[in-house]
């Protein structure tokens, strides 16, 4: 196990190297106009200028090399450019990330405390009131874009709790809704593939034969159809709270919480190509330790599951 | 010491009100109450002027700034917070005029090459705690010049120096003394610049910010690190920028001690980051959050119809133009003919039957909707932007015959039979294809892509031309579009660097933009009509629109040469721009229009000039205790249009 | 555990066979049986066909029949009703006949049935238009997703070889924001459907195949699995015979949800500013059209429509994916 472990962490630190210098070369195909807002208005020399400073006039592999070693021999990303002028990156995202994890966290951790007895019992009363009306919440949330009830439960959960409309860090009521706005999605999605699991769990046979052996019905459904019914769904956990933290660009950007969602795509479109490294950096590991983790979660919960190579692997 | 004692106070009042915010209060209402409903956490508490109470005005940008470094900053939004915390030489009055600034007098020598500015005393450089640093002085612009034109640390604005002596020899380390550059501390007090050559419009070009002081041994001491952050530069203007959260908000209070303080009337300018201000300011209006908002020309009939107490507009504002350009070297897709376009757009009758059939004021609709005529120009150098002495100079009189080359449906099919006829002589297939490019996201844009494309073929019939929309990349639009030569009709603009009539030939002046391949000229960004002049194949395929543009440059040399006879100036520079224009090489179009908002400050009392930020200094301007109406408005209006008058 | 017999089992064998000797006496008992072979047929043969018996289980469910049927007779009608008598074109701004200004923000009325948009197009006609340009790009990008995701998922799930090959290839990929991608595409294709189409679809399979991934592994060495392998059956046989028929239901769900999903993206993708120009309907463009005016009680009508057709397009898909799913789990088809 600790071999694997090992292993697998050795090859992503070589992913997270051909990450980054995909990134950074995808990042230089963009047009030179974007890095200068003045363009117009700007001469031939002081363009060039530029391009010098921020090192582009070098032959892409040596920039790449350049990049590489800053980093690693370092510990440089390197400075902003259009996003704050000139202040290096990890003091950008440094008090963004806190921000962000807090949100992330909060939401899920409301999602999965909600998310998971919904599906339970949702699955345990199949075909029963509590289904359908969780099925109906799981399709309203689902069907209606989340661009659309995002600002309805700011509108009018503003109102109703009589606060301002946008995010004050000072009051703490007004974490409320975006963090009830931003579980409502995973607290559909948990719910409805939990439900989906358990549902094709107990139909299999092993749920029929401790039915006949008499185990009573709560003892069948928690003890043995959730267990394997969440193994697929635990794998996702690691992941879904990095979505959460890239996916809350509407709700930051509505609430104007001041962390990383959004973040991304707003510095790709302005072509900051530092800033980009910095986050692809941070989510990139984010992402690989996730998945691992993930990987492990799914051993720990079901022992058929190995990840060890034995002999006569194909 | 004291005032760092009061800051600290005044943080503990700040938190002690934060930490009551979590009790319970009665819902906002939706009105606005005279004194303005203030939810309980805020610090400010917005009320009449004359109560003696903090006047306080907050508001929502959605376009956060890049740097304060405003000697290097070239957005709107980084020059306009700079606008605030720093003054300059000169600035505007409301209508205008340029009035003292940090130089109290100044003067020009005789040959009109040295500038020499008596700066004013006692005027002191604070940091972002109202701590006293040192004073203004000469040195400072010196310094700040300095700053500006050394490469390293990458003006962006660097171009709109170079007109100092000396400044690109500096600029390209052509020559290292900094001495020899024309800017010079003569004492303490007085400042000297020397020019290149003579320019007329220097002064109306200093209100930009690189023409900013600085203070020098900061500088120094920071280098690139100059503005990353509110307490890395120094304060010399009417606020000092007490809070800077990037993406959270900015927080500037009144600099008490200013030359200028009693003309600062709003105490304190909380100002609120939100990327949705456009979709969520008319809502926070309501709510009484906040005294300023965008309406956006899609809501506005709403806000008409429900709530027209609160809906005011902005000041009109000279300093963009907007006009139509036709390619004349297209590079699109094959598939778009541009083989045919550019015969087509080389016969003048064409060009001539399109500016016939554009219903301007029909297409304006998109921006404005009601009174599209008031934005509305017949030359691309804007009315009132301008002036002799004695004409303004899009009323100068070489312009008048021109109102019969506009929209006229008649003459559009007239000019569309002669040129139906000539270009099918030349093999040119009908329709004409006609790539109109607009960027993708501009709302506004768009829908006036769509009227065009729309009245242009139900005039011009779909036999003659095809217009075709193409939605440009959000970002990069500008490279991938114009620059690029990806278009044969587009909507292009420019914005004034000085208040002199050559400011609007420099988006025509092309000879330098080379293909970085062939060292051929490409002509210029905008509509590449100067391409044809280096070509001899082409010169010989369109003599008439050779003749033209070759009249029309050497118009435009002959005005730059004319330096100290302004109304010679004026009338050269006018019939340049009217040879543009009377052989439909360049549609005029419209300004900036003068967009709803809800506000409650009287736009006319800010500073006002077409070009330079004074429109964004808030110094001089009041936030009443109630929205601008419209009545309001057009009075505020009547009586600033008859004071200018004056 | 086979090979200790439980006594109590023991002493049942023994009263059977007496009960059978005593009942037909030892010859009856204990006669060779002939080979048969209609017998043998007849043992063998089952009318249960798989997806016969999922379409029967299928049609069962009423309400899902009835939305298989709703989002057909959507997809027809945003086909029929351009040709409709009465139909404005959902390109054309429409001008007061009397002032020839455009027709802004016209609430629904007999005319323009869902009002006009900002600039005076009629909202009914675009509304169908953007239905048609979303659900076309629902479906081929799901379609492309599924195809594409599916392949790679089991080969990456299964051998175990690829497995390190798939992983890796699979972070870097899952790692490179999507928006640089998108953004790189705008610049290189010139905006439309296809263009979304492919730039959804380039960075969209990644998710399914990891999906798929994770189920297979969780399967594949269950003993029939193993079973199979040392009987010699060859990996491709596995993959279709053993693998994938399990994973039937779980599929299917999961495509149901990704045309809505790949609508939903476009919408995003506009909201971003990277999705299809306003000169192009779709139900993204409209959503976010009417979300900037959700402020105004009064123009709410532009944003009410478009959210109720995306609505029902991703309820029908939904609850049709679910019965399906249900429908395809052999265990219901009784």
């Amino acid at each position: 196990m600790l071999k694997y472990l090992a292993k697998r962490l050795g090859r992503s630190f070589i992913t997270l190297l051909i990450i980054l210098t995909i990134v950074f070369v995808l990042m230089r195909q963009m047009p030179i106009e974007g890095y200068f807002p003045n363009y117009d208005k700007m001469t031939k020399e002081q363009i060039q200028n530029g391009l010098e400073i921020m090192g582009m006039d070098k032959p892409m592999p040596v920039q790449v090399l350049n990049f590489l070693r800053d980093l690693f021999f370092k510990g440089d990303l390197g400075t902003s450019r259009l996003y704050r002028n000139n202040v290096p990156v990890t003091e950008v995202l440094a008090p963004k990330l806190p921000v962000s994890i807090k949100l992330g966290s909060l939401a899920l951790i409301v999602a999965l405390l909600v998310g998971i007895p919904m599906g339970t019992l949702m699955a345990k009363y199949k075909g029963k009131l509590f289904d359908h009306i969780g099925t109906g919440f799981i399709v309203f949330i689902q069907a209606v874009p989340a661009a659309v009830y995002y600002l309805f439960i700011q509108l009018y959960g503003t109102e109703l709790l009589g606060i301002k409309l946008i995010f004050d860090i000072n009051d703490w009521r007004s974490w409320i809704l975006p963090v009830f706005s931003m579980s409502l999605g995973n607290i559909a999605y948990y719910a409805m593939w939990l439900r989906r699991y358990m549902v094709d769990e107990s139909n299999k046979d092993y749920v029929q034969l401790a039915k006949i052996k008499g185990v009573s019905k709560n003892k069948i459904m928690f003890q043995h159809v959730f267990r394997n019914a969440f193994v697929p769904m635990a794998q996702y956990i690691p992941t879904s709270f990095l979505n959460t933290v890239v996916g809350s660009i509407y709700i930051e950007s509505l609430y104007s919480i001041p962390g990383m969602g959004g973040l991304l795509v707003d510095v790709v479109k302005k072509q900051d190509n530092n800033m980009v490294q910095g986050i692809v950096l941070v989510f990139a590991c984010v992402g690989v330790v996730g998945l691992i983790f993930g990987d492990l979660l799914m051993v720990l919960l079901d022992p058929r599951i190995s990840f060890a190579s034995k002999g006569g692997s194909r | 010491m004291k005032k760092l004692l009061a800051v600290v106070l005044c943080l503990a009042m700040a938190l002690s009100l934060v930490a009551c915010s979590g009790t319970p209060k009665e819902s906002v209402q939706p009105t606005q109450s005279a004194g303005g409903d203030v939810a309980p956490g805020e610090v400010e508490t917005p009320a009449p002027a004359d109560s003696g109470e903090p006047m306080v005005y907050t508001d929502l940008y959605v376009s956060e700034v890049t740097t304060l470094n405003y000697l290097i900053a070239s957005q709107q939004w980084d020059q306009a917070a700079a606008a605030n915390v720093i003054d300059s030489l000169v600035e505007n009055d409301p209508y205008g005029n340029i009035i003292p600034g940090l130089a109290e007098t100044w003067e020009n020598s005789e040959d009109g090459l040295k500038w020499t500015f008596h700066l004013r005393q006692g005027v002191k450089w604070y940091d972002y705690q109202g701590n006293e640093v040192a004073e203004v002085t000469a040195q400072d612009f010196v310094d700040a010049l300095r700053y500006v034109m050394t490469a390293e640390n990458e003006s962006l604005t660097y171009s709109q120096t170079a007109c100092v002596k000396n400044a690109e020899a500096f600029y390209n380390k052509e020559i290292t003394d900094f001495n020899e550059v024309g800017v010079k501390a003569l004492d303490t007090y007085t400042v000297e610049y020397t020019l290149e050559q003579p320019t007329p419009y220097f002064l109306s070009g200093l209100t930009y910010t690189p023409w900013f002081p600085a203070y020098g041994p900061l500088l120094e001491e920071l280098k690139k690190d100059f503005g990353t952050s509110n307490d890395k530069l120094y304060y010399c203007g009417a606020y000092i920028l007490s809070e800077y959260e990037p993406q959270g908000h900015h927080r500037y209070i009144k600099n008490v001690n200013n030359w200028d303080a009693d003309k600062i009337y709003i105490d304190e300018i909380y100002r609120m980051y939100n990327a949705e201000a456009g979709t969520l300011g008319p809502n926070m209006v309501l709510r009484g959050e906040i005294d300023y908002s965008d309406i956006s020309t899609d809501i506005v009939d709403d806000w008409k119809a429900n709530n027209p107490e609160y809906l005011s507009k902005k000041r009109l504002d000279s300093m963009w133009s907007y006009f139509y350009c036709f390619n004349f070297n297209p590079t699109y897709d094959a598939a778009y003919k541009p083989e045919d376009w550019l015969k087509a757009v080389n016969n003048e009758n064409f060009r001539h039957s399109i500016m016939s059939a554009f219903d301007r004021a029909y297409s304006i609709r998109a921006h404005e909707p009601d009174d599209p005529e008031s934005i509305m120009q017949s030359t691309i150098t804007p009315a009132a932007f301008c002036s002799d002495g004695t004409t303004d100079f899009a009323a100068l009189p070489v312009f008048q015959d021109n109102s019969d080359l506009f929209f006229n449906k008649d003459k559009a099919l007239e000019y569309k039979t002669a040129a139906m006829e000539e270009l099918s002589a030349q093999g040119v297939t009908f329709p004409i294809q006609v790539v109109i490019t607009y960027k993708s996201g501009d709302s506004d844009w768009e829908n006036e892509c769509i009227l065009v494309k729309q009245h242009l073929e139900g005039v011009l019939g779909t036999d003659y031309i095809n217009c075709e929309l193409w939605a440009g990349p959000s970002e990069n639009f500008l490279s991938e579009t114009r620059r690029a030569g990806k278009y044969s009709f587009m909507r292009c603009n420019w914005g004034a660097d000085y208040i002199d009539p050559q400011t609007w030939t420099d988006p025509f002046d092309g000879k330098d933009n080379l293909d970085p391949d062939t060292g051929i000229c490409i002509g210029n960004s905008y509509n590449r009509m100067d391409a044809i002049l280096y070509d001899e194949a082409k010169i010989a395929a369109y003599p008439e629109t050779a003749a033209t543009l070759k009249a029309y440059y050497d118009k435009v040399n002959e005005a730059k040469a004319e330096v100290l006879d302004m109304a010679k100036r004026y009338q050269l520079f006018a019939e340049a721009e009217d040879i543009l224009i009377e052989h439909a090489l360049v549609i005029p179009y419209y300004i900036s229009p003068s967009t709803y908002v809800a506000t409650k400050i009287n736009v006319f009392e800010g500073q006002y000039s077409p070009s330079g930020v004074s429109t964004n200094r808030f110094k001089g301007q009041k936030v009443e205790d109630h929205f601008i109406t419209m009545d309001e408005f057009t009075q505020n209006f009547e009586a600033w249009q008859a004071a200018m008058n004056k | 555990m086979g090979l200790i017999k439980h006594p109590k089992l023991e002493q049942i064998e023994q009263d059977c066979t007496r009960n059978l000797k005593a009942a037909l006496g030892d010859n009856e008992a204990f006669s060779f049986a002939q080979f048969n072979e209609q017998e043998v047929e007849r043992t063998g043969f089952s009318d249960y066909s798989y997806w016969g018996s999922t379409l029967r289980a299928f049609c069962k469910n009423k309400v899902a029949l009835f939305l298989v049927f709703v989002v057909l007779a959507i997809l027809c009608f945003t086909f029929i009703q351009p040709y409709l008598p009465g139909q404005f074109d959902a390109f054309v701004v429409n001008n007061n006949p009397d002032t020839g200004i455009p027709l802004r923000n016209q609430q629904p009325d007999s005319v323009h049935w869902l009002g006009t948009n900002s600039i005076g197009q009629d909202l009914w006609s675009r509304l169908w238009q953007g239905t048609r340009t979303s659900l076309l790009i629902g479906i081929a990008v799901a379609g492309i997703e599924a195809l594409v995701g599916i392949s790679i998922g089991v080969l990456w799930g299964y051998v175990r070889k690829l497995d390190f090959v798939f992983t890796e290839l699979y972070n870097i990929l899952d790692n490179i924001p999507s928006t640089i991608v998108l953004i790189l595409v705008s610049y290189i294709l010139k905006p439309g459907v296809s263009t979304i189409i492919i730039a959804m679809s380039l960075t969209g399979w990644i998710g399914m195949a990891r999906f798929i991934r994770n189920q297979i592994i969780i399967i594949r060495d269950r003993e029939y699995n193993l079973a199979s392998r040392c009987l010699g059956t060859p990996v491709y046989r596995i993959i279709l015979r053993n693998l994938l028929p399990y994973l039937v239901s779980v599929v299917m769900l999961r495509m149901a949800l990704s045309i809505p999903a790949a609508i939903g993206s476009e919408v995003f993708l506009t909201y971003i500013g990277l999705g299809l120009p306003a000169t192009i309907p779709s139900l993204g463009n409209l959503i976010n059209e009417g979300r900037t005016l959700m402020m105004s009680p009064n123009l709410r009508y532009q944003l009410i429509y478009p959210t109720i057709i995306l609505s029902i397009v991703t309820i029908s898909f939904y609850v049709v994916g679910n019965a399906f799913s249900d429908a395809a789990d052999p265990k219901n088809h009784r």
